[in-house]
């Protein structure tokens, strides 16, 4: 069977032992400090974790970019060039533009290489619900599954990957403009720690209210518990934004309601986090199909 | 001239002169207030209410019970506060025992009391004994043993004093009114009505200055008649195109306008925007307005109205006109620049202004209820004076789902509403989310005391700043920062909340807000702190903790 590439994106949040025993590549975002473009790298080269997390909390505005059409351009052709198809799996669309920029790329490509095949699958979702997809992808091209039947496995199965932040402060996303809420949710909620899911479109929903850190890393636990399947794909991953105390407690929290056999904590990467800030904790699992589409109502 | 029979007219005037009587005695009742705070309002809620019911009946009927199905339909509406609301509840217990009655004799009016009185208990959920509930209860009760009166006059004179030694042993029943060293002051209101009701058939007229604010709008299609007196003056809106042909336009300062209209009037906004002037005013004399005005220009529109048959002024945040039916809209009751915001700003769709010292009246909820076009719509009365209106009126208002929610201070209201989930589709999960919200929340206030005091158990002087904690004085201090954290210590389980909201009034800064949390820091540093301007009067802080 022809070999192939597993490509994602800056807002994968894998890190490299993962990519690497995987064997998965990403193209990278940019996020850009006071004028300044920097590739938006998963392993942290050019600022720090907690850097990046700093500047954040003093109030520094980071924006983020879509993957550049270049960067695309390369790595496909990369790829292509020896021989190997591509399998991108995106940042959902409804988060950044990147993936329509991809199927852009991706025709103008067809025509130089018209034996080599470039898939595109909107995750949906971002960060490690993302990452998941990829790892998921990975294994099933260990098990020799064809590209095609891996995206289509994707497709129908992407929305089981269910997504529950408690962000700790909604500022950074309502200045990225990253969430899709009531008004009534952008007002002076002291306090109140909306409770973000990945919606069918792909939104961030902010989908319930809960008071306090301690009680939305309660409803958290719960929901992740009520919502992970039962059927062998027991896994759960975290993701924080430099309060790595906060995604352990949370996961003894989850781990006091239901075992998993597979937990994976890290840092939410340079592009989510500078539209949630510091201080956001998120789980993800996959299980019920997520049914709910967030208006901003 | 023994009076032994009375018709609706008869009735009409002496409730009138009850009414009067009460007006002029409201300052007297309203300072019979447990905690010592300049806010309290008995008086002025029980009178509103009265007089609504007294205004809604100009011309009454000679027939008793037709008489008392208009004149307590109007009481109704104009019930404000808990004591407005029992008063409304005992008139409206009178109107039902006098069914089918033309006339009253002496027994039938005392039957018609105790219907009255039973009325008002039923109004209660618990019904508590030493508040003006027993002060009707009691000499009602002791009627029954009399059939003997020769005429109204003696039946009332011995329903005021035995109201009077109920009254004298309200603080023996309530230590919070002993610990006061004050009666109850609902059964005062209840005893200067019936007084005003007695000396009626005396012959005596009580005169009063009636108050400012015209009641019962819905009865009555105008209160100025040919007779009035204009009070209140006029409320004038104009837009001014300003004309090259008499004055430089670009120079032109709205001051020059501005500075004028003070010399005249209050109220005063004025606006302007590039070659238009906007002014909204209250004068008695808008023809000065206007002519001062149009040494500059012409005016694009012109609106003047007499405020004396202005209604439902305090009606606010009204949706302009008729929206577009929504789910869920929220009515809350706020006072305080910072907190109408704040209540907006996060989801309210109506605000209706009103708080410890201006309880609004049934009749404003539903005149906002009117405003609304919802499925459902969501009350939050925000003090426990208020929450009995909004609950009478909810019940009394078919046109729409009306939910209230018992808040009982805007630090409790904003617990809720911060809690509101519009997207949901279920109205019972959303009020559940609210309750929960405010559940948990321990609220407290601290305000400046007027007069020293012995109340639960604090001794004030006066001059301190006192806690109050779940609407009791938990501790007082020198100075309000002190006795603020003094009432969070109180709070029992202080150790396991994570979230302290200050909202600061307009008697305190926010520097003083912001020192208040520094120091709480310091004390809970496991606590998220915030604070927020709330502008109310009276409270330099009230503070939520969840």
């Amino acid at each position: 069977m022809k070999k192939f590439a597993i490509i994602a994106d800056s807002t994968c949040d894998l890190v490299k032992d993962l990519r690497d025993s995987y064997d998965i590549d990403y193209v990278p975002m940019n996020y850009v400090i006071d004028d300044t473009e920097y590739p938006a790298s998963l392993d942290w080269e050019n600022h720090s974790a907690k850097e990046l997390y700093d500047l954040l909390r003093q109030g520094k505005h980071i924006t983020t970019t879509q993957v550049p059409i270049n960067a695309y351009t390369e790595k496909f052709t990369y790829y292509l060039e020896q021989g190997m198809d591509v399998l991108y799996i995106s940042c959902s669309s409804a988060l950044s533009g990147s993936v329509n920029l991809a199927r852009v790329v991706v025709k103008e490509l067809a025509e130089k290489y018209p034996d080599g095949k470039v898939v595109c699958v909107d995750s949906l979702i971002s960060s490690l619900g993302q990452g998941w997809l990829c790892l998921c992808a990975s294994k099933m091209r260990s098990e020799g599954k064809s590209i095609e039947e891996i995206a289509e496995y994707l497709e129908n199965n992407k929305l089981k990957v269910n997504q529950f932040g408690a962000v700790a402060d909604l500022k950074y996303l309502k200045r990225a403009g990253r969430v899709t809420a009531s008004s009534a949710f952008f007002g002076n909620l002291f306090g109140v720690k909306p409770i973000i899911i990945s919606d069918t479109k792909g939104q961030n929903f902010a989908v319930e209210k809960v008071k306090g850190l301690n009680n939305a890393k309660n409803r958290v636990a719960q929901l992740v518990a009520d919502a992970a399947s039962e059927n062998g794909m027991d896994w759960l991953y975290i993701t924080h934004s430099d309060c790595i105390e906060d995604a352990e407690d949370l996961r003894d929290r989850i781990l006091a309601l239901r075992p998993f056999k597979e937990i994976v904590i890290s840092y939410i990467g340079p592009i989510v986090g500078s539209s949630v800030g510091p201080g956001t904790v998120a789980a993800y699992c996959f299980g019920k199909e997520v049914t709910v589409e967030g208006s901003d109502k | 001239m023994a009076i032994t029979r009375l018709d609706g007219q008869t009735l009409r005037e002496m409730f009138a002169n009850g009414y009067r009587n009460l007006c002029r005695n409201e300052n007297e009742v309203n300072s019979l207030n447990v905690f010592p705070v300049p806010d309290g309002d008995t008086g002025t809620n029980m009178s509103r209410t009265i007089g609504g019911g007294v205004n809604g009946v100009e011309n009454p009927v000679s027939d008793v019970s037709e008489f008392m199905k208009t004149f307590s339909r109007a009481v109704l509406l104009s019930a404000r506060g808990n004591s407005g609301v029992i008063l409304s509840q005992f008139i409206r217990g009178i109107s039902d025992g006098t069914d089918n009655k033309a006339e009253l004799s002496v027994n039938d009016f005392g039957k018609a009391l105790a219907s009255g009185v039973k009325c008002a208990y039923s109004s209660v959920l618990k019904p508590t004994e030493g508040t003006m509930l027993t002060c009707l209860r009691e000499p009602v009760e002791k009627l029954e043993a009399h059939d003997d009166f020769e005429d109204f006059d003696a039946m009332l004179s011995y329903v005021i004093t035995e109201m009077k030694n109920t009254l004298a042993r309200t603080p023996d029943m309530l230590p919070v009114l002993k610990e006061a060293g004050v009666v109850d002051s609902g059964g005062v209101g209840m005893v200067i009505i019936f007084e005003g009701m007695l000396s009626h058939l005396k012959g005596n007229r009580i005169e009063a200055d009636l108050p400012a604010d015209n009641f019962s709008t819905g009865f009555v299609s105008s209160s100025f008649g040919p007779d009035s007196v204009l009070e209140y003056g006029y409320c004038t809106e104009f837009i001014l195109q300003l004309m090259n042909a008499k004055t430089d336009i670009a120079s032109f300062d709205v001051k020059v306008l501005i500075d004028y209209l003070e010399t005249i009037g209050d109220s005063i906004v004025a606006v302007k925007d590039n070659d238009v002037v906007k002014i909204h005013v209250h004068t008695f004399t808008p023809e000065k307005a206007l002519g001062f005005a149009r040494q500059f220009g012409e005016f694009i529109t012109l609106k003047i109205e007499n405020m004396s048959v202005q209604h439902n002024e305090s009606v606010e945040a009204k949706p302009a006109k008729k929206k577009e039916k929504v789910k869920y809209a929220i009515v809350a009751v706020a006072s305080g620049d910072g907190f109408k915001e704040l209540f907006s700003e996060i989801g309210a769709t109506a605000i209706i202004d009103g708080g410890q010292t201006q309880n609004p009246s049934a009749e404003e909820f539903i005149a906002a209820f009117d405003e609304i076009e919802a499925e459902h719509i969501i009350v939050l009365p925000n003090n426990s004076n208020i929450v009995m209106t909004a609950e009478l009126a909810a019940k009394m208002y078919d046109k729409t789902d009306v939910r209230v929610i018992s808040t009982k201070s805007m630090a409790q209201g904003y617990s809720a509403l911060s809690m509101y989930n519009p997207w949901s589709d279920d109205i019972d999960e959303i009020i559940a989310g609210m309750v929960d919200g405010i559940e948990s929340v321990a609220t407290g206030s601290v305000a400046q005391a007027v007069h020293d005091s012995d109340v639960d158990g604090v001794h004030v002087d006066s001059g301190e700043y006192i806690g109050v904690l779940d609407g009791k004085i938990c501790f007082a201090a020198a100075d309000k920062i002190s006795a603020a954290l003094g009432l969070i210590s109180k709070i029992s389980d202080v150790e396991d909340k994570e979230v302290l909201t200050i909202f600061y009034g307009e008697d305190a800064s926010e520097e003083e807000a912001l020192m208040l949390i520094e120091r709480i820091g310091e004390i809970y540093p496991h606590m998220e702190s915030g604070c927020i301007f709330g502008g109310q009067k009276v409270y330099d802080f009230y503070i939520a903790v969840e």
